[in-house]
């Protein structure tokens, strides 16, 4: 043999040795699932399992879910879960699609767009061990697909005590009227009536929801399957009050001028700081306020309506703990995700997420947990049988779904409009034509 | 003796230089491999892509023709988008540019801690463009920002601009941020240009009677050329992929004052679910940038001298 027939050989076999190592790789991978495949076994192995994790929220929430990871890891050795929660300032929504376009998807994820991944075969059916923990779990075409991991959070008014004490107010207001007097007051006595976090983008969904609520969806639970049968449009009395409501918030100065550029996790030192009197959000942030001081004293109520009613985003959605199509095809992983759903929605384990979140309890036990004045406040106003409770635009499902890139477009749309100071009925077309173009977009899809 | 040896033009040779061939192809192939299913299949595939309705998650892949070309031409947003990013490269290009060289002539010129200077200057060109427009937005934010903070304590609070919140300063500031982060880097090739002009043509010029200015103008200025040819299209090249700074510093935003080709065909293939509409946005930015450089290399070849 010569020389160069042997280099030829060695590299030949090199390359060969290198492909059946790779592809042992993959077979070793592809047995598993194979051997898996429709094989859910309850028994939980002893030997090493691994899965992922994707989660979202604010820091109080990020940390409560990392306290149950570590509490579930530490009591199951054996299983390892890869925590890929998102972290950084970009949309769950753009940060779950990249995490699936690079082929990270979690096996478990707090799902908030479900109808958009259950169509599209990314999560599955619930096994029915996870239904039997909660007690009410919307379905999407009679499947149900995610285990809501708390109740739905009304949005309302977090105070300042003093701020209201000093602009003479002694008062939560009846109506809305009430309230924007409430805003002159605080304007006239020197602070800064709102913080508004601006800068991250799901912070406009709280306004933006709160108005298109009152003035929409509240009263026609049906109206965003009318929008895209066009039926309905933006340009229509209500949706255009709401969004004046919305913008006269900005042009009257109630709102901090640096809008823009505050962090949602920047408006609790706004409040504390006494920058602003006020901050429009939900109970979890209750504890970022408490943990930046301690000693500051705040308020929570709900905002009416013009009529006075109270209408707070309450209405249990398909929001919640799911598990991607590929985990629920591993038997082994499967079991392990169910495991862990089990002691996260655990009574010792779930009051303390619950309480350390403010959240609602979704389970069938009862979790009872010692909350806040405000939480108490919080949990007055969803136990009052005159509070309406809606949905956010974003949480409707079936015909009722909004397209899902629709949202965040339009809270940039409210943004244009807010920094040029012209809003218009145009913008509000400019609402529904966007709002087509996306539905026949995801219907060519499809 | 390697050096001496002549291969005669034989049947030997000819065997010689295939083996060689055959080797070197052994050594091409595995980086070939790589660099084709890495960067040239998923190039060519996003050819087809661009003609799909695909949102990025499903499975089924539905061809659409060239409606995804039509939206675009027809797209508010994306003449937007096209005149933000046209707006940021030429400012980058000639700011970036004019603070490199002024840079690289100050760090040429000083006497003592040449080296300091240089690595001082270059360290920003070290840190990630994450990083960096994490820090920047600090200090360009309203509420908490350095700059706001010291109006504020100076008595000048009616000064204070929000920086990334209005969309007549959101640009400026990551234009500010960019050169910032940019010009070290670029100071870098004048330097290497400015070191390679000979010291006896600006002594001659000197003893002729020349001021700093004229030497400057006539002599190492055009003796730059080159190096203002790589610096330029470099430049450019950036700025026209500038993400990083737009994703950290202001999302786009506010509203859609500060998105740019990069930026919306990253938000309209990921999270606006249009993973087709925006794979024809980049092949669109892709023979954009391909006629800037090439009418650049075309333009400042012209002025290149040879020494």
């Amino acid at each position: 043999m010569t020389m160069h027939t042997k280099t030829m050989a060695l590299s030949v076999i090199s390359v060969m040795a290198l492909s059946l190592i790779l592809s042992a790789c993959g077979n070793n991978n592809a047995g598993t699932t194979a051997n898996s495949n429709g094989a859910s076994s309850n028994e939980p192995a002893n030997k090493e399992v691994k899965f992922s994790i994707g989660a979202t929220g604010d820091p109080a929430t990020k940390q409560a879910m990392a306290d149950a990871v570590a509490a579930f890891t530490k009591a199951n050795p054996n299983i390892k879960i890869n925590d890929l929660s998102e972290g950084g300032s970009m949309a769950y929504l753009d940060w779950l699609k990249t995490k699936e376009a690079v082929g990270e998807f979690p096996d478990l994820i707090e799902m908030r767009d479900t109808q958009l991944f259950a169509e599209a075969g990314k999560i599955a059916e619930l096994p029915q061990e996870w239904l039997d923990l909660v007690a009410d779990a919307p379905t999407l075409n009679d499947k149900h697909y995610t285990a809501p991991i708390v109740g739905a959070f009304p949005h309302g008014i977090i105070y300042s005590k003093k701020a209201y004490e000093d602009a003479g107010v002694s008062a939560e207001p009846k109506t809305y009227d009430e309230f924007l007097a409430i805003q002159e007051k605080l304007k006239t006595s020197g602070i800064t009536p709102l913080t508004f976090g601006g800068k991250d983008i799901f912070h406009w969904g709280f306004w933006i929801n709160k108005f298109f609520m009152d003035d929409m969806l509240a009263d026609d639970p049906n109206w965003n399957a009318k929008r895209t049968k066009g039926e309905v449009s933006f340009t229509d009395a209500g949706p255009m009050q709401a969004m004046t409501d919305f913008t006269e918030l900005f042009t009257k100065g109630y709102v901090e001028q640096g809008w823009a550029s505050t962090a949602d996790n920047q408006t609790a030192s706004m409040l504390v700081t006494g920058k602003a009197a006020q901050l429009f959000s939900g109970p979890w942030m209750f504890a970022q306020i408490s943990q930046a001081d301690p000693s500051f004293e705040f308020g929570w109520y709900p905002v009416p309506d013009r009529k006075g009613r109270i209408i707070v985003n309450g209405t249990n959605n398909l929001q919640g703990w799911a598990i991607s199509t590929a985990a629920n095809e591993d038997a082994d992983k499967q079991a392990a995700i169910t495991e862990f759903v089990k002691f996260f929605f655990s009574k010792e384990q779930y009051t303390k997420f619950v309480q350390a979140v403010n959240g609602i309890p979704t389970t069938k036990e009862t979790i009872t947990y010692e909350a806040s004045p405000q939480m108490n406040r919080v949990l007055e106003v969803m136990n009052d049988p005159n509070t309406i409770k809606s949905m956010q635009i974003n949480a409707f499902w079936g015909e009722a779904q909004m397209p899902t890139q629709w949202r965040n477009w339009f809270y940039k749309l409210a943004q244009e409009w807010l920094t040029k100071g012209d809003f218009s009925a145009d913008y509000m077309k400019k609402a529904d034509a966007e709002w087509d173009a996306n539905v026949k977009a995801n219907a060519a899809a499809k | 003796m390697a050096n001496t040896e002549t291969i005669p033009v034989t049947a030997q040779g000819t065997a010689k230089k295939r083996k060689r061939l055959s080797y070197s192809i052994w050594f091409i192939l595995p980086a070939f491999i790589l660099y084709t299913a890495f960067v040239i299949y998923p190039t060519l595939n996003s050819v087809n892509l661009s003609f799909t309705s695909w949102d990025g998650v499903s499975d089924e892949i539905r061809y659409i023709g060239f409606d995804n070309f039509v939206e675009m031409f027809r797209s508010e947003r994306v003449y937007n988008a096209l005149k933000n990013t046209l707006i940021l490269s030429l400012s980058l290009v000639v700011l970036e540019n004019i603070a490199a060289l002024i840079l690289a002539i100050l760090v040429d010129q000083v006497r003592w801690f040449k080296s300091l200077f240089r690595s001082i200057f270059y360290f920003p060109v070290l840190l990630s463009g994450i990083v960096m427009g994490f820090v920047w937005a600090i200090i360009f934010n309203f509420n908490f920002g350095v700059i706001s903070q010291l109006l504020d304590r100076i008595g000048l609070s009616d000064w204070k601009i929000d920086w990334l919140g209005n969309p007549n300063y959101a640009l400026l500031a990551i234009i500010i941020t960019t050169v910032w982060k940019g010009s070290g880097y670029y100071m870098i090739i004048y330097l290497a240009g400015l070191q390679g002009i000979p010291p006896e043509l600006n002594e001659a010029a000197a003893i002729d009677g020349a001021n700093r200015w004229q030497r400057f103008r006539h002599i190492t200025f055009p003796l730059l050329a080159s190096a203002m040819t790589v610096s330029v299209m470099l430049s450019m090249i950036g700025a026209l992929k500038i993400f990083d700074q737009i994703a950290v510093m202001t999302d786009g935003g506010p509203g859609f004052a500060t998105e740019t080709l990069t930026y919306i065909v990253y938000k309209v293939g990921f999270g606006e679910l249009r993973q087709g509409y925006g794979t024809a946005l980049s092949l669109m930015l892709f023979v954009l940038i391909l006629i800037v450089s090439l009418i650049q290399i075309k333009l400042l070849r012209k002025r290149e001298v040879q020494m």
